[in-house]
C-alpha cells in the first residue's frame, strides 16, 4: 500500500468517526436529563424563585395540559395540540409574557382537582396582561358550568359588554386554555365558538364533560336555541341542567327568547337565558 | 444543536438588564447542551448533572460581580463551556483521578489494521455508541475536551481556541490527535469483536 493511499483512508476514517461522535450530541434515552433539571440549577444556585416561573404537564384531553404559576397565580396554560413539547411551550411561554418558566414535575395547587372535576372557578389567574374588556368577557366564561354552552351574545350582556365581537376576541386571547373553558362557548345560532383551539380539539374537550357533538349539531339546525318545559313554563339554554331534566313529551323547543315570552314561559333562573 | 439561536443577542442584553430573570433564561436555554458536554467527559449522568450544577452555581456567582457592560459582551456558551471545563478538571484533580496514560494512546497508532470497515458499515448501533463513550472517557484530558467541543458540541476551531483560552492551531493538533488517539482506542476492539463473531 502506497503512502498517498493510507493518508486518503485516514482522512475518511476521521469524517466516519466525526458522523458517530456527533450523534453522541444526543442523549441516549438512558442518558435522558431529569424533566425539573433547569429548575434543580437554578435552586442550587439560590436564583430568587420571583426571577422565574414554574410549569408542570398534566394529562388532560388534547395532548396535556401545560400550566405555569408565578408561585401565587396560574398566569398561562396551553394544550399540547398547541404547544406539542416543552420547548414549544417555554418559547410560547416567553412570546407571551417576556417571562422564563421552568419545568416541574408538581403541579400547581388545586389545578389537578380541576382538571378532574371541571370547576375551575376557585382557582386565582392572573389576567392583568388582558384588557378590561377582555378580562371582563373571560371572567364571565369562567362561570360557565361543566357539560354546558352558553351564546356569545349571554356572554356580552352578562359582562355587560357593548358588542359580541369582543367576547370572540377576549376567546381568541384567552391565556388559560381549558382553566377558562372557552370551549363551552357557542356562537348565536347554537354552532361552537371554537376559535380557540380548533373544532377536533373542542369536540374532544366538549366529550369529556358529556357534551355530545351530534347533540349540538341536531339543535343548531332545528335553530332550537332555547328549551322550555311544558309543566313548568320555564325555558332555559338547552344544555342547562334544568333543561336536561325535561322529559322528551315535555319538551318545547324556542327559536328566540322573545317567542317563548310570548308563549307565557319565563327564564331559568340559573342560566338566564334572558335578564331577568 | 446550536440552542441559542435567534436568542443569541439578547439574551446578553437581558442580562444585563435584569441579572436573575436573565439566568433563569440562561439556564433555559443552555443547561441540556452543558450537561452533554459533561456527560460525554465523564460518561456518567449523575456526575455530569453534579458538575453542570456546580458550573451554573459559579456562572451565577460570576455573573454578580460583573458590570452591566461586561454581561453584555458576553458570548454565553462559549463562557459556559469553559467554566464547565476548569469545573471538570478540578474535579477530577479533587479526586485525584488519573486518566488512561498517553503512551498507550500515542504508541497505537502503529496497529491500525489495513481492512478497516467503510463509513457506511459503521451505523452506530447501541452497542457502537457504548463503545464509542467509553473510548471517549479514556482519551487524555485535554484532547477529549477539545473532541467533544468539536464533534459533540459542533463548536468552531475559533471558539474551542476560546473557551480554551489558546491559539487555534493548538486547537486544531489536540483535534486531529484526539481522534488518532479515539481510533487506537477503537480498532482493537472492533478486531476481537469480530474474531468472537467469526
Amino acid at each position: 500500500m502506497n503512502k498517498e493511499h493510507g493518508g486518503d483512508a485516514a482522512e475518511w476514517h476521521d469524517a466516519a468517526m466525526a458522523d458517530s461522535l456527533s450523534e453522541l450530541a444526543d442523549p441516549a434515552p438512558s442518558e435522558q436529563a431529569p424533566a425539573d433539571f433547569a429548575l434543580s440549577i437554578l435552586r442550587r444556585a439560590g436564583v430568587p424563585p420571583r426571577a422565574y416561573d414554574v410549569y408542570a404537564l398534566l394529562d388532560a384531553p388534547g395532548g396535556g395540559l401545560y400550566v405555569a404559576s408565578d408561585g401565587t397565580m396560574l398566569t398561562c396554560a396551553a394544550l399540547g395540540i398547541v404547544t406539542p413539547g416543552p420547548e414549544d411551550f417555554e418559547a410560547y411561554y416567553r412570546a407571551r409574557t417576556g417571562r422564563t418558566a421552568v419545568r416541574t414535575t408538581i403541579a400547581p395547587t388545586g389545578v389537578r382537582t380541576a382538571l378532574r372535576t371541571g370547576r375551575a372557578k376557585q382557582l386565582s389567574l392572573d389576567l392583568s396582561p388582558l384588557s378590561a374588556s377582555e378580562q371582563a368577557a373571560l371572567a364571565v366564561v369562567r362561570t360557565i358550568p361543566r357539560g354546558q354552552m352558553r351564546p356569545v351574545s349571554w356572554i356580552a350582556r352578562e359582562a355587560t359588554l357593548p358588542d359580541r365581537a369582543a367576547v370572540v376576541a377576549a376567546v381568541l386571547r384567552n391565556p388559560l386554555q381549558l382553566i377558562i373553558p372557552c370551549h363551552r362557548v357557542a356562537y348565536d345560532n347554537g354552532r361552537p365558538c371554537d376559535t380557540a383551539y380548533g373544532p377536533a380539539v373542542s369536540d374532544e374537550l366538549r366529550a369529556a364533560e358529556g357534551i355530545e357533538a351530534d347533540h349540538l349539531d341536531s339543535l343548531a339546525r332545528q335553530h332550537t336555541l332555547y328549551l322550555g318545559s311544558d309543566t313548568t313554563r320555564i325555558y332555559c339554554h338547552p344544555t342547562c341542567a334544568h333543561a336536561r331534566r325535561i322529559t322528551t313529551l315535555h319538551q318545547v323547543p324556542f327559536r328566540s327568547a322573545h317567542s317563548a315570552r310570548q308563549a307565557g314561559y319565563r327564564p331559568c333562573k340559573s342560566c338566564r337565558p334572558a335578564a331577568a | 444543536m446550536d440552542e441559542m439561536g435567534e436568542m443569541a443577542g439578547a439574551l446578553p442584553e437581558r442580562l444585563a438588564a435584569d441579572l436573575d430573570q436573565g439566568f433563569a433564561e440562561l439556564v433555559q436555554a443552555q443547561a441540556t447542551g452543558i450537561r452533554t458536554y459533561l456527560l460525554r467527559l465523564t460518561g456518567a449522568t449523575a456526575e455530569a448533572e453534579d458538575l453542570t450544577q456546580d458550573t451554573f452555581l459559579r456562572a451565577y456567582v460570576a455573573l454578580q460581580n460583573y458590570s452591566p457592560a461586561r454581561r453584555r459582551a458576553l458570548r454565553p456558551r462559549a463562557w459556559l463551556m469553559s467554566i464547565a471545563t476548569n469545573v471538570w478538571r478540578n474535579d477530577i484533580r479533587n479526586k485525584s483521578r488519573r486518566p488512561v496514560s498517553a503512551g498507550r494512546v500515542e504508541g497505537a497508532g502503529d496497529i491500525w489494521p489495513d481492512d478497516r470497515p467503510g463509513p457506511d458499515e459503521r451505523a452506530l448501533t447501541s452497542a457502537d455508541r457504548k463503545v464509542l463513550v467509553d473510548a471517549l472517557v479514556q482519551l487524555p484530558e485535554r484532547y477529549r475536551v477539545a473532541i467533544v467541543l468539536r464533534h459533540v458540541a459542533g463548536m468552531s476551531y475559533a471558539e474551542i481556541a476560546e473557551v480554551q483560552d489558546c491559539p487555534v492551531g493548538t486547537v486544531k493538533a489536540q483535534v486531529s490527535r484526539g481522534l488518532t488517539g479515539l481510533r487506537a482506542l477503537l480498532i482493537p476492539q472492533e478486531q476481537s469483536s469480530k474474531e468472537v463473531t467469526m
